[in-house]
């Protein structure tokens, strides 16, 4: 079953998604991870966390789903994980719209970004995820190509040794 | 106690125990921390007393813990629950055993002889001559006679050459005093015999740790027995290192004389045992070549050879799971 962060490292990173997928999850010692780690630990403090069907919502009010990430690095790949939580929560008759709130801006001019889709674009994200799961169930994961975001990714060295 | 990176050795007795988030070490003349953040391994070389609370503590970050009896001897291992789980290359790696295993235990022996002869050829250049016929047997022969076996018995057979004929010449290198007739093992019965042990046992607990780090199964190995001892890919994954990691650190140590066998082997034990001086000098010479760094030609970045060591499990795994040749480290090629 499809997950927020497989959609998302499937835009981040095809090889990566196949790989984390089937539980080949390297270990990070990077310190990024360790503080998006804090992060969310502290911001989910005192709140419960709003899980169902495999989706795990930051925060949802009247109006939005929010998704806070530590940064604006990958903002194609944020914007694929929060799309996948309004699809799941459209079928389940709960409309809202996206809210993404990174806490550095590193890229972009804004730190918060919202989103809608319509219904022919939630249609077409459908088709998208069934791609996906497909592309999961390959027997192998493809290879590497090297590009500048994998000299910081956990899988470096896996990937190109 | 020593420290060197993230590995602690404790040779004092003592009591480790929890507080707060550091693990403390109490002994006769006061505390130690050790903090968290940059522990990953625990040696003890003496009687400690340690709880199930520290216990958890360690399989909740992840420390493992190698235990030593009074004779250096290895008594086991403290291998939290694993974090890093993958069934899908747990029964790649049992396929691979079943179908493949040539392809993985050739390239390690071929690996061993390359290793050796990496190491020997330093004291060929500086006069040693006599080296020669094995050196040209290790580069020319052994390659050729691995990939023409057809089972493992046969590659055993001639693992088995390449270190008797490694043996032999020690008489060249050593000094007469740690002058080798014959591997001994457990208990060891001369100097040299015990460094080779000693050093052998550390690596091999070194891998461990290593392997510990990747979602390889510990017991499902390929040049040796799957039933050898309990974690037997770690045997397998630390052959090609011995000649670079062990037997360099012995040679340095005695020719350099930082460890002799007056001073730093225990008479009582006919010199067949390290004393606890001998022991912590060979174990800081042991981790000052491991965590030295090389810049490794594939990945094109530094590179200790401790992660060296995690890097062939990287290696193995990609082999098994995706089909690439396992081709185990080199320090020639420095790969």
């Amino acid at each position: 079953m499809l997950t927020g962060t497989v959609v998302n490292y499937y835009t981040h990173c095809q090889r990566q998604c196949w790989l984390f997928y089937h539980n080949l999850n390297l270990e990070d010692n990077s310190e990024d991870v360790r503080i998006g780690k804090v992060l969310h630990e502290l911001k989910k403090q005192g709140k419960e966390e709003i899980a169902l069907d495999g989706i795990k919502l930051d925060k949802l009010t009247a109006e939005y789903v929010t998704e806070i990430k530590k940064s604006d690095a990958d903002l194609a790949a944020a914007k694929a994980q929060l799309e996948f939580y309004l699809v799941v929560l459209h079928d389940k008759g709960i409309i809202r719209k996206g809210r993404l709130e990174c806490l550095e801006k590193n890229k972009q001019s804004k730190s918060v970004h919202t989103l809608m889709l319509t219904e022919g674009e939630i249609e077409e994200r459908k088709v998208q995820y069934r791609q996906i799961e497909e592309f999961l169930n390959r027997e192998l994961p493809p290879p590497p190509i090297r590009k500048p975001i994998c000299k910081k990714c956990a899988y470096y060295e896996y990937c190109f040794i | 106690m020593g420290k060197s990176s993230d590995t602690r050795y404790i040779f004092s007795t003592g009591d480790l125990y929890q507080k707060d988030f550091s693990i403390v070490f109490r002994k006769e003349d006061g505390n130690f921390y050790l903090p968290i953040k940059d522990t990953r391994e625990l040696y003890c070389f003496n009687e400690i007393t340690l709880s199930t609370k520290l216990l958890q503590l360690l399989a909740k970050v992840g420390i493992v813990v190698h235990f030593f009896g009074y004779y250096e001897n290895y008594i086991g291992t403290f291998y939290p629950k694993e974090q890093l789980l993958s069934g899908r290359l747990t029964v790649a790696q049992a396929l691979a055993y079943e179908q493949n295993r040539l392809k993985i235990a050739g390239p390690i022996v071929k690996g061993i002889a390359k290793n050796i002869h990496f190491v020997l050829y330093h004291y060929y250049r500086h006069g040693k001559s006599e080296l020669k016929d094995y050196l040209d047997w290790l580069r020319k022969d052994v390659s050729r006679l691995a990939d023409a076996v057809g089972d493992i018995k046969q590659l055993l057979r001639i693992e088995g050459e390449i270190w008797a004929r490694f043996y032999q010449t020690f008489r060249l290198i050593l000094p007469e005093s740690f002058a080798m007739n014959k591997r001994v093992k457990r208990p060891p019965d001369n100097p040299i015999n015990a460094l080779i042990s000693f050093g052998n046992t550390l690596l091999y607990t070194k891998t461990i740790t290593e392997i510990y780090h990747t979602h390889l199964n510990q017991t499902i190995s390929f040049l040796h027995e799957p039933a050898e001892r309990r974690f037997s890919l770690s045997l397998d994954l630390s052959e090609v290192f011995k000649p670079v990691l062990v037997y360099k650190t012995i040679f340095d140590c005695v020719n350099n004389r930082k460890i002799t066998v007056e001073k730093h082997f225990d008479k009582k034990l006919n010199y067949a045992l390290l004393n606890e001086i001998g022991r912590k000098t060979f174990i800081e010479a042991f981790e000052e070549r491991l965590n030295q760094t090389f810049e490794h030609q594939t990945l094109k970045r530094r590179c200790s050879y401790k992660q060296a060591i995690r890097l062939d499990g990287y290696k193995l795994i990609k082999h098994i799971l995706e089909g690439k040749n396992f081709v185990p480290f080199c320090m020639e090629d420095k790969k």
